[in-house]
């Protein structure tokens, strides 16, 4: 579904990916660690389209298209979400209104009836009672004055509405307590398909325990230093990132 | 530089009917020769340039009376007043190029019986507030063929807002004065709206002046609705008193005019008074939108709270210069002001200045001004859900000006600003404001 080779980014004039390549398929959970700066975030921005990010090199190809030719809507629409490591603050902009309009984005794009309000509500108020959210959030600005454990909530509750084919989750589980930990992991467990690959970027191994990956990549000086099973992760928590850069040799 | 001939003006002003205004006239001639028209060398007009004005003025008072006494309605001038009374439900006065319709007076005999007052003020009551040393407020008296005096007293119970809907259309001449006194007598409470429409697509020029009193514990909701067409001047000026304890709720939208100048000058003169400001201009093309506001806290405690948003586009030009005087003794004040702008081209320019001038000790003032572009993460979080370019550069647009509408008096009004605020921006954000 997700071919990514050689990828080259950069931000301004610092390379951070440096040859990447992953290939992810239906119904798989990837997760990408790797310490801080390695180039996770840059790697999810990049899927998502974010212009600040330049790629110089190597191909991201997405169900056989290629990726990075596509607008950041064009890519959301063609089933690809990126749940946000610091979702933005948008006052003004209704919550509801928002989701609304995602929602029926994608499905103008599919040439699908658009829904209206109502049944709008009805889904939205469903998937918020799985997800432990008050139904008063969709009527506040897109995030407004959401404490952190909030706002990752609501991602995972646009993730649960939008329906994805694809979704990378950029720390979602960072600065979470125990209890919305749990909540998030049940939104992105729910979300597990034959149809659907997620990707997990996280620092921590904290979130595998409750969402089991089928493949853990360690992530190091902008490329994928080593790859395994969840059992790698263990390894990781065990032995620190510092043994993936000398067993690299980077 | 461009100078108004005051052969012409005189002579137009004496052409206007003998009344008890004419003394007025007279003295606000002289007045107005002391002066002539602000230029850029003043500091509250350096960057509004009246040249197109007066140019205008001086073929207007050569070619046509100074105004006709009864103007006649076109087609697209109906056209206009309709969607504004279909839209806002209010007791409109109709004032047409400057002159009150006729065919609004009828409405005037409902409104004494409720306990508001109007009457033309070439009767000859409370005329001696007409003159001022501002050139503007000189020139609209010289040239005043009539205006009118409201008053609201405590009794009355009208609920719906008392609208004043100044129309020009450019058929019946290019140049209009209008002039409005109200005075909302203690314990009063009314809401009020000063809406400026034009048709025509000559030049036009437009001076009016709303001289507003708001008595002991009084309570006014006022707006102020620009939407005039795109080739059309307005100066426009609001001199607000405030007795004791007296509340002025203020909200002001700037969505079409080619020139517009907008002064709002509030006066505190007993303690208890509090005023809210809030204001939004959208600017396009080469549009050129000058709001200038003046708080003066004579006494204390009172409160004045602005936040003026404009949104540019094109080589449009905005300015607002928001200024809270102190005055000495004025303990006790509570002064806040913000302007905020959003430029979506490289080439609008906004020139912002929020003044405080504080003589007196015990004070709480604040203010502060913003000129930015849309914010790039929150455009990106929102394309990254599916929604294009545009449309998300649509919702933020409307997010930035919402927040004025919705802090904005009298809910009668929001419905209609709402919506042409959102084809306002639209026109703005694909570009097609001239």
């Amino acid at each position: 579904m997700l071919e990514i080779k050689n990828l080259n980014a950069t931000v301004g004039d610092t390379p951070i990916l440096k040859g990447l390549t992953l290939n992810v398929n239906e119904g798989e959970v990837h997760a990408i660690m790797g310490p801080n700066g390695s180039g996770k975030s840059t790697l999810a921005q990049v899927i998502a389209g974010h212009e600040d990010y330049e790629v110089t090199d190597g191909t991201v190809r997405y169900d056989g298209k290629d990726l990075l030719e596509l607008a950041p809507e064009e890519r959301a629409r063609e089933g690809v979400f990126l749940g946000f490591q610091y979702p933005v603050e948008i006052p003004g902009v209704n919550n509801a209104y928002l989701l609304k309009a995602a929602i029926n984005a994608k499905r103008r794009h599919n040439g699908e009836t658009e829904i209206d309000a109502f049944e709008f509500l009805q889904i939205a108020r469903e998937k918020m009672k799985d997800l432990d959210m008050d139904p008063a959030f969709l009527n506040r600005g897109v995030n407004e004055g959401f404490s952190g454990g909030e706002k990752k909530r609501n991602e995972i509750l646009q993730l649960t509405l939008l329906e994805p084919r694809l979704a990378i989750l950029d720390e979602t589980d960072s600065g979470l307590d125990i209890d919305a930990l749990k909540a998030v992991a049940k939104g992105v467990n729910a979300m597990r398909s034959p149809e659907r690959a997620i990707i997990l970027v996280t620092h921590y191994q904290r979130l595998l325990d409750y969402v089991e990956p089928d493949f853990v990549h360690v992530l190091s000086e902008g490329r994928i230093a080593r790859s395994g099973d969840k059992s790698l992760a263990l390894e990781l928590e065990e032995k620190g990132y510092e043994w993936v850069r000398e067993a690299a040799g980077t | 530089m461009t100078v108004i001939s005051h052969e012409l003006l005189e002579a137009a002003s004496n052409q206007l009917p003998q009344d008890a205004l004419t003394p007025i006239r007279k003295a606000a001639l002289s007045q107005f020769a002391k002066t002539g028209f602000p230029t850029t060398k003043d500091e509250d007009w350096k960057y509004t340039n009246l040249g197109a004005a007066i140019e205008l003025s001086n073929r207007a008072l050569a070619d046509e009376s100074a105004s006709v006494a009864q103007p006649t309605w076109t087609a697209d001038a109906k056209r206009a007043i309709d969607e504004i009374l279909e839209n806002i439900d209010a007791n409109w006065i109709i004032v047409a190029n400057g002159v009150t319709a006729l065919e609004t007076l009828s409405k005037a005999e409902f409104l004494e019986s409720r306990g508001v007052h109007i009457w033309k003020l070439s009767s000859g009551r409370g005329d001696s507030a007409i003159i001022s040393d501002d050139p503007m407020t000189s020139f609209n008296a010289a040239l005043l063929r009539d205006g009118l005096r409201v008053s609201i007293r405590p009794s009355a119970y009208e609920a719906k807002p008392l609208g004043f809907l100044f129309i020009d259309n450019t058929q019946n001449g290019r140049l209009s004065q209008a002039r409005l006194i109200i005075d909302v007598e203690a314990e009063a409470e009314v809401d009020i709206i000063e809406a400026h429409i034009s048709v025509g697509s000559d030049l036009h020029f437009e001076n009016t002046v709303v001289q507003l009193r708001v008595a002991n514990n009084a309570k006014v909701g006022y707006v102020r609705l620009q939407d005039k067409a795109s080739s059309h001047i307005l100066v426009g000026k609001l001199i607000a008193e405030l007795q004791k304890d007296a509340v002025l709720d203020y909200g002001s939208f700037d969505l079409g005019g080619a020139l517009v100048r907008n002064d709002v000058s509030v006066d505190i003169v007993e303690p208890g008074a509090s005023v809210k400001m809030n204001g939004l201009y959208l600017a396009g093309g080469k549009q050129h939108i000058d709001n200038h506001t003046r708080v003066d806290h004579r006494v204390g405690p009172a409160v004045s709270k602005e936040e003026f948003r404009g949104i540019l586009n094109g080589r449009a030009r905005c300015i607002f210069n928001g200024k809270a005087i102190v005055h000495k003794g004025a303990d006790g004040t509570d002064a806040e002001q913000s302007n905020h702008n959003l430029l979506l081209s490289k080439t609008a320019e906004v020139d912002t200045k929020p003044e405080l001038e504080i003589y007196a000790d015990d004070v709480k003032c604040a203010h502060g001004a913003t000129v930015g572009q849309l914010d790039t993460s929150a455009l990106f979080y929102i394309r990254s859900r599916g929604l294009d370019q545009e449309e998300a550069t649509q919702l933020l647009t409307r997010a930035f000006a919402g927040r004025i509408l919705s802090a904005a008096p009298i809910l009668a009004t929001h419905e209609y600003i709402a919506r042409k605020t959102d084809k306002a921006l639209d026109a703005l954000i694909d570009g097609s404001t001239t």
